[in-house]
C-alpha cells in the first residue's frame, strides 16, 4: 500500500513537472542554503582548528593584565625568574622562552629586506617543528654562546640572497641599536595551505628568521611576557592556573592580576563565534524552508481541488478516509523530500566546489544531510496535513459530480 | 472480531459532529447522545484518535456480513425516505420507497431527470445515506453505518459503472482495475493476475497497459466494468452506463451486462433510455420520488440488435 501510494505520488508529481519543480524550489533553496551554511561553518571551524594545531594548542602567553593600573617593573619578567619557573614546574613545561621579537632591516650586499626576528630557545623546534632542508637548526651552543646565527625559511632566503640554499651566507642588521653580522646556519621550508597563507599573511616580500633568544633578551632585561608550551594538552588548564598562581605569588600579586592568553582559549572563542554565526545564518535560511513548506501546502490545496473527481472515484471504489489522507500526505512528503535531496546535492556540491577552488577540505557532515532530508519530509508532512484532511473529508457524491 | 465489530465501530465513528443525526427516529441510540452535544470542537481530536486506533488494529479479519453472501434478498428497502435540506426549504427526494431486489436479478430503474432515480442510485451505492427508513444490503442495514464502514461495503459488495466512465487518468487500464483490490489490501501478484483476467474477460486483454485517454468510449466503459468486478461484488450498479456511448458501443456494453447477469451477478442499471432498459428482465419506473410501476420484462434477444434506429421513446 505504501509502495502503491509512493508510485501514485511520483506519477502525480511527474504529471505536473513544472509546477512540482517550482514548488520544490522553495525547499531546494531552503535546504540548500541550510546545508551550505552549516557546511561552510564546519569547514571553517576545522580549518581554524588546523591553524591552531599548527601554532600549537598548548601554547600560552602569561603577562600582567592590562586592567592592572599600578604596574610595577617587578610585574615584568627576568631571565632568572624564567629559570625559576622552569625549575619549579620542570617536566610539565615543554618549552619556555622570553617571547622576544625584533623587526629590523637585513642587508646583504645591495639587497635590503625587512625581517621579523623571533628569539627562540634551541628546543623550539620540538614544539614548533620546521622542515629543515639545508644546514641545521639552532643548537644549545648558539643559545648559550649568544652566537649570531639564524635559521630562516626558503622564501626569506630567496628574498635576501636570491638563492634557497643560503647556508653560510651572512647579512648585516641592527638590533637594539647595535649593527652586527649574522650567519645563516639553516634553511627550512614552510608548508602552508592557501587558507593558512590567507590567515597568517603570506610573506612574499619580507623575511623572517629564528635567532637565539639570548641575543634579544639579556640577563638584566625585563620582558613583558612568558611564552610557555605545556607538555600535556589534557592537563594544561590546571597547569597554567598553577603557573599563574606561582608567578603572581612570587610577585606579590593576585592570580587575577595576570592574564593568560592560550591558543586553546582563542580556539574556543573562534569556535563559538563560528558556531553562533552558522546557527544565526542557518536560522535565517530555515525561514526559507518555512516559506517552501507554505508553497507545498498551497500547491497541495490546488491539487486536491483539481483532483476532487479522482477522490470521489477512489472513495466510490472503497477508499477510506485514511487511505485518501495517506495518499496526499505521501505526495506532499515526497514532493518536499525530493526538494530536500536536490537541495542537499546543490548546497553540498557548491560547498565542495568552493572548497576545491580554495584548496581546502570541505566538510559536509552526514548527520546534517540526514537531518535535512528528514526535516524536509517533516515539512512536507506537516504542511500536507491540512490539504490531505481536506481531501479525505470530501463527500463522495459531491466529489463525483465535480467537473 | 476486530475493527469491524459493531461495538468498536460505534466507538470509532461516534464523533460529536452529529454523525448520527440522520438516524431515523425510534431507532435506539447506543448511548452516544451525550457526545452529540459536544459539537464540532472535539471532532478533530476524535478523528485523529480513530485514525490512530485504526492504524493500531491491523486485523484484516472482516466480519461475515462483509465477506459472506448472507441474504437471498440482495437489496431490501423499507420505507426509505430521502429529504434534501436546501436551507430555505426541504425537498423530498424519495417518498417511502419499498423495494426488494433478489440475488441474480437484472433490473432497470427508469425515470426522467428529477424523478429520484439518481438519488436512489446514490443510496443503493452506499454513497449517500437515507434520511429515514432502512436499506438492507445483503441482509445488513447499511443506513446505520459510518463513512468508513460504507467504504468497506462499497469496496466488497458493490461494483460501480458510471456514465462518464470515471477512470483515473494517467493510470493504465490495468492499474485502474487493480484499484479496488488495492483498497481491499490484496497482494500485488494477486491484483495483477486478477486484473488481467478481468480485462481479458471484457475483451481488452491486449490493452491492459493503455492509458484511459488512449481508449475509445466503449473500451473505457469496459475497463470500468472490469474494475467494478474486481472484488467480485454481488451487486453491479450502473448509472446511465451508455449515456456517453454511440449505439453500437451501447449494445456491446449492455450485452456484456446480460452475460454477467447470466453468470450470476445482480445488475441494476439506471437509465432513461427504453432500448437500454429493454435488455433487462425487470423495469422499475420512477416519477417524483415514487415508484409508479414495477414490471417484469422479456429481454431483447441479441440478434435483434441491428433492428431500428436509435429512437429514444417516451
Amino acid at each position: 500500500m505504501l509502495i502503491e501510494n509512493m508510485k501514485m505520488a511520483f506519477s502525480a508529481i511527474r504529471a505536473n513537472k513544472m509546477r512540482s519543480f517550482l514548488t520544490m524550489l522553495g525547499i531546494i533553496i531552503g535546504i540548500g542554503s541550510v546545508i551550505s551554511i552549516v557546511s561552510i561553518g564546519d569547514t571553517m571551524r576545522s580549518m581554524f582548528e588546523g591553524l591552531y594545531r599548527e601554532i600549537g594548542v598548548t601554547q600560552a602567553y602569561l603577562f600582567i593584565g592590562y586592567w592592572v593600573d599600578d604596574v610595577r617593573q617587578s610585574d615584568y619578567f627576568t631571565l632568572d625568574e624564567m629559570e625559576r619557573v622552569k625549575e619549579v614546574f620542570g617536566d610539565q613545561i615543554a618549552y619556555i622562552d622570553s617571547n622576544s621579537h625584533a623587526s629590523a632591516d637585513a642587508i646583504s650586499g645591495r639587497t635590503t629586506v625587512k625581517f621579523a626576528f623571533n628569539g627562540v630557545d634551541y628546543n623550539y623546534q620540538e614544539v614548533q617543528p620546521v622542515n629543515i632542508v639545508y644546514g641545521r637548526y639552532l643548537n644549545e651552543g648558539d643559545v648559550l654562546g649568544r652566537r649570531k646565527n639564524v635559521v630562516m625559511d626558503t622564501t626569506s632566503a630567496m628574498n635576501l640572497f636570491g638563492v634557497e640554499n643560503a647556508v653560510g651566507k651572512t647579512f648585516r642588521t641592527t638590533i637594539y641599536g647595535t649593527t652586527e653580522e649574522y650567519t645563516v646556519v639553516g634553511i627550512y621550508r614552510k608548508k602552508l595551505s592557501p587558507f593558512q597563507a590567507m590567515m597568517m599573511g603570506a610573506n612574499t616580500e619580507g623575511g623572517e628568521a629564528f635567532l637565539p633568544y639570548t641575543i634579544l633578551t639579556w640577563p638584566n632585561d625585563y620582558f613583558y611576557a612568558l611564552r610557555i608550551f605545556a607538555r600535556d594538552e589534557a592537563t594544561m588548564d590546571v597547569f597554567y592556573n598553577n603557573v599563574k598562581a606561582y608567578v603572581a605569588k612570587s610577585k606579590g600579586r593576585q592570580p587575577e592580576d595576570f592574564r593568560l592568553n592560550s591558543a586553546k582559549d582563542e580556539m574556543g572563542q573562534m569556535d563559538s563565534i563560528m558556531g553562533g554565526l552558522a546557527a544565526a545564518v542557518g536560522g535565517i535560511a530555515a525561514i526559507s524552508l518555512l516559506v517552501g513548506g507554505i508553497g507545498i501546502m498551497n500547491i497541495m490545496l490546488v491539487s486536491v481541488t483539481e483532483r476532487t473527481r479522482e477522490i470521489g472515484i477512489r472513495k466510490s471504489l472503497g477508499a477510506r478516509t485514511r487511505d485518501i489522507m495517506i495518499q496526499f500526505l505521501t505526495e506532499s512528503a515526497i514532493l518536499s523530500a525530493c526538494g530536500g535531496v536536490v537541495g542537499i546535492l546543490l548546497g553540498g556540491g557548491l560547498v565542495m566546489i568552493g572548497g576545491a577552488l580554495l584548496g581546502v577540505q570541505a566538510i559536509v557532515k552526514p548527520g546534517v544531510v540526514l537531518l535535512a532530508v528528514g526535516f524536509s519530509a517533516m515539512v512536507g508532512i506537516f504542511f500536507g496535513i491540512y490539504p490531505a484532511s481536506k481531501a479525505a473529508k470530501k463527500d463522495p457524491i459531491e466529489a463525483l459530480r465535480y467537473e | 472480531m476486530g475493527l469491524w465489530n459493531r461495538e468498536r465501530t460505534e466507538d470509532l465513528g461516534g464523533s460529536g459532529s452529529g454523525e448520527r443525526k440522520w438516524k431515523p427516529d425510534g431507532r435506539p441510540e447506543s448511548g452516544d447522545k451525550g457526545q452529540e452535544e459536544s459539537g464540532v470542537g472535539t471532532d478533530w481530536a476524535e478523528r485523529l484518535q480513530a485514525l490512530w486506533k485504526m492504524g493500531l488494529s491491523r486485523s484484516r479479519k472482516l466480519p461475515e456480513y462483509i465477506t459472506e453472501n448472507v441474504s437471498e434478498e440482495l437489496i431490501q428497502l423499507e420505507d426509505l425516505v430521502k429529504v434534501y435540506d436546501t436551507g430555505a426549504l426541504k425537498v423530498l427526494g424519495l417518498k417511502r420507497i419499498n423495494l426488494t431486489i433478489h440475488r441474480g436479478e437484472f433490473v432497470a430503474i427508469m425515470g426522467q431527470s428529477g424523478s429520484g432515480k439518481s438519488t436512489l442510485m446514490n443510496i443503493l451505492g452506499c454513497l449517500d445515506r437515507p434520511s429515514m427508513g432502512h436499506y438492507y444490503l445483503d441482509g445488513v442495514d447499511v443506513a446505520a453505518m459510518n463513512p468508513d464502514e460504507l467504504s468497506l461495503i462499497r469496496n466488497r459488495k458493490i461494483g460501480f459503472v458510471f456514465q462518464s466512465f470515471n477512470l483515473i487518468s494517467r493510470t493504465s487500464a490495468l492499474k485502474n482495475v487493480e484499484l479496488p483490490m488495492t483498497y481491499a489490501r490484496k497482494g500485488k501478484r494477486f491484483r495483477e493476475q486478477r486484473a488481467r483476467t478481468l480485462l481479458e474477460r471484457v475483451g481488452l486483454g491486449k490493452r491492459a497497459e493503455h492509458m484511459p485517454n488512449e481508449l475509445s468510449g466503449g473500451q473505457r466503459q469496459r475497463v470500468a466494468i472490469a474494475r467494478a468486478l474486481a472484488n467480485d461484488p454481488p451487486l453491479l450498479l450502473a448509472d446511465e452506463p451508455t449515456g456517453n456511448l454511440d449505439t453500437a458501443a451501447s449494445v456491446e456494453i449492455m450485452e456484456l451486462f446480460s452475460q454477467l447477469h447470466k453468470e450470476g451477478t445482480t445488475v441494476v442499471v439506471v437509465t432513461h433510455e427504453e432500448e437500454i432498459a429493454a435488455f433487462t428482465e425487470r423495469i422499475i419506473r420512477f416519477r417524483d420520488g415514487e415508484i409508479v410501476s414495477d414490471k417484469p420484462n422479456v429481454p431483447r434477444e441479441p440478434e435483434q440488435k441491428e433492428a431500428g434506429p436509435n429512437e429514444k421513446g417516451h
